[in-house]
């Protein structure tokens, strides 16, 4: 034996890790997967609503589906209790959406093996953030984050998500594959006719300029051609004076005619807006369960909106 | 005959350090074997039954006894070689649950194991106390390692700095221990668990810092240079990871690149096992598979050809310890001629005589032979102590 690769283990320490150890349990080697095959129904967690409510449309009764973020707050900040992580932990599957998003996944004990990322091997579809990076000590530049997250505003993307998810649960359920197989085929063609609505919707908007509330459009804005740009206000927030004159010296540079809200602002910022020549319209983004209806349903109520706005823009244009 | 081993007895006990040493020579040349016999028998069933309950090992190209010490039995030096990425492929093969293990550092004497939740369900530790790793910046103590740093749910454990004078090493990290393992018998007792992130920035691969794109940080800032912001001398690393500054925590690169020690790979079934093998043997992955029980039974043979000698000398020695055993008696018989004509001229039978002196050895080799029992119940009974104690000892 090499020296170099000579274990630097003593006999008395041989023997008294052979002392000391004991038999494993016997059911260990069983642990490594669980299936509906006997009879339990496979659970799986979700980072956020679109993952979820995809997976539940999929697996339909074959998985029970959950997401234990509370009402109200945005999946991507959220920071789960340490109970609710080891709930995460119990699951058969944790649907992650990839991309970056909800940076706890990046400090939570989860197991390898249970992780879905549903963006997997979609690098070449990501788009970039834009941050800031840093340097410190022998490390060297870098940054924390620099995709951006909300990819499901794609339906493409979603589509693409969808079927991850599927060959997950299949996995969990592979008796239940056919009618998984049927519901993710009628999944895709309604996220494949939203996503021509959207674009139809969308189609009059890049010519009349576009702004985002806060940068988490990129994604609709890759698919649609927007090429819109992102300010960081909130829709419960006045954005303060200095806020109100960056934005006048970007209408100065690059005129623009909308404004995205992933919620509705305040009524007072809305009308400052119209003065500007801005019109505010609520694009909720869905990442957190909606309070009635469902993903598809908020993305058609999202359309109608921006639809109905681009025959004011058209007339504006005439 | 009671007066026969009266007047043995009364001969021992008048000459009592000749006794001793007598008991002594003879306990140890009967306790020796046995207890040598003993250990390697005990040892050896538990070195495989640890390895047998490790299906197959997955580590960078190296020694494979290595390998098995450090990620069965936390012991020695901690291979390293292997990235994160293996983790993810062998569970894209289907065939396999892998379990990362990062090893290296340690808590005092205590290894630190970081691991993912699986491990523990694969090896079958439930808590005694608290609840299981959530959180990077907790630990989960072996129950030898909670009495030992005399730590439990609630308490904070810090880690061991890698060399006292390497003052550019990576700094101790503060633990919050969130639970205690339930005794197992097993190395696990020993080990401090952290999740396999915590693990990484003990290494100092993450870490944790104020926002310096954060106005309120200009004070360590150096210079903005565009999208990049420099730090400077008076950036203060954190040295805790809690829920507060728990956002400020990262890691430098992609997490599929970080270093691990192993993988233990937990096959679906046999076949998967054997195929799993297939896919990493006689390739120029990078990566070494490997069957512990196999690699245990290799050093067992070794350890069993190494006993077969130890036996024969202690076989050797046995053979002239009695030797000049039987010598001291013949010596003694001559030195008590006076002794022993006294008592024929008193009236003793020469038989008389002669059965004095055989109960003169007779309670020398029961006394012995009790000793020795003795000394084998306290190995079968306190020999992991013993052992224990022996080894800690050579940390303090």
């Amino acid at each position: 034996m090499n020296r170099k690769t000579r274990p630097k283990v003593s006999w008395l320490a041989l023997l008294f890790i052979g002392t000391a150890s004991c038999g494993p349990s016997d059911d260990a080697a069983t642990t490594a997967e669980t299936t509906a095959a006997d009879g339990h129904v496979p659970t799986v967690y979700a980072v956020n609503y679109p993952l979820a409510w995809m997976a539940g449309r999929v697996g339909g009764d074959a998985v029970e589906v959950r997401l234990p973020v509370p009402d109200g707050v945005d999946p991507a900040h959220w920071q789960p209790a340490p109970e609710t992580i080891l709930a995460y932990q119990d699951a058969d599957r944790v649907l992650l959406n990839g991309a970056g998003y909800a940076g706890w996944i990046r400090f939570a004990s989860l197991s390898p093996g249970k992780l879905v990322d549903t963006s997997r091997g979609l690098d070449d579809r990501l788009v970039p953030a834009g941050g800031t990076t840093h340097s410190h000590g022998p490390g060297g530049e870098h940054d924390h984050g620099d995709v951006a997250s909300h990819t499901w505003l794609d339906p493409t993307f979603a589509i693409a998500q969808a079927r991850a998810i599927a060959n997950a649960l299949i996995d969990l359920a592979p008796d239940r594959k056919t009618e998984m197989v049927e519901r993710l085929n009628v999944l895709q063609a309604e996220l494949t006719g939203l996503d021509g609505a959207l674009a139809q919707a969308f189609s009059g908007l890049p010519a009349a300029g576009i702004l985002y509330s806060h940068p988490v459009y990129q994604y609709l804005d890759a698919r649609y051609g927007l090429a819109g740009r992102s300010v960081s206000w909130e829709p419960g927030q006045d954005p303060g004076e200095a806020g109100w004159q960056a934005l006048a010296q970007r209408l100065r540079e690059r005129p623009a005619a909308v404004m995205l809200w992933e919620g509705e602002p305040l009524a007072a910022t809305a009308d400052r807006l119209r003065g500007m020549g801005v019109e505010p319209v609520v694009f909720e983004t869905g990442a957190a369960q909606p309070a009635m209806g469902d993903y598809l349903a908020l993305m058609n109520e999202n359309r109608h909106r921006v639809a109905s706005l681009e025959l004011v823009n058209q007339e504006d244009t005439h | 005959m009671r007066d026969v081993l009266y007047l043995a007895w009364r001969y021992l006990a008048f000459n009592r350090w000749k006794t001793a040493i007598l008991v002594a020579a003879i306990t140890v040349i009967m306790f020796l074997p046995l207890a040598l016999e003993l250990v390697l028998e005990r040892s050896s069933e538990r070195l495989r039954a640890r390895a047998a309950a490790t299906p197959l090992l997955i580590g960078a190209p190296g020694s494979p006894l290595e390998l098995a010490l450090s990620s069965l039995y936390f012991s020695g030096e901690a291979p390293a070689g292997l990235v994160y990425s293996s983790v993810g492929e062998i569970h894209d093969t289907g065939l396999a649950l892998a379990i990362p293990l990062q090893l290296g550092h340690r808590i005092g004497a205590q290894p630190v194991v970081g691991t993912a939740p699986d491990y523990f369900g694969f090896r079958g530790l439930p808590l005694a106390d608290g609840r299981s790793l959530a959180i990077t910046g907790e630990a989960v103590l072996g129950a030898a390692a909670a009495t030992s740093l005399q730590a439990g749910p609630g308490d904070a454990v810090v880690t061991s700095p890698e060399t006292v004078f390497d003052v550019t090493g990576t700094y101790p990290i503060k633990l919050r221990v969130v639970g205690v393992l339930a005794p197992s018998g097993s190395p696990d007792d020993e080990a401090v668990f952290v999740d396999v992130r915590t693990a990484w920035i003990i290494s100092g691969i993450g870490h944790g810092h104020e926002d310096l794109a954060d106005p309120g940080a200009s004070g360590s800032v150096l210079k903005r240079d565009g999208q990049n912001v420099v730090g400077n001398a008076a950036l203060v690393q954190y040295r805790e990871i809690t829920p507060d500054n728990l956002a400020d925590f990262h890691f430098h690169g992609d997490t599929a690149g970080f270093p691990i020690s192993a993988v233990i790979a937990v096959p679906v079934d046999e076949k998967s096992g054997v195929l799993l093998e297939g896919r990493y043997q006689g390739t120029d992955s990078g990566v070494r598979i490997v069957r512990p029980a196999g690699i245990m039974d290799e050093l067992l043979a070794t350890i069993f050809t190494v006993r077969q000698y130890v036996l024969a000398a202690v076989a050797l020695v046995a053979a002239a310890t009695i030797a000049t055993i039987a010598l001291v008696f013949l010596l003694s018989i001559r030195l008590r001629r006076a002794e022993i004509l006294t008592m024929t001229r008193i009236g003793a039978a020469p038989g008389r005589v002669a059965a004095i002196l055989g109960a003169e050895i007779m309670l020398v080799l029961l006394a012995s032979s009790v000793l020795a029992a003795l000394l084998t119940w306290l190995v079968t009974a306190w020999g992991d102590e013993l052992f224990r104690w022996v080894l800690l000892s050579g940390y303090q």
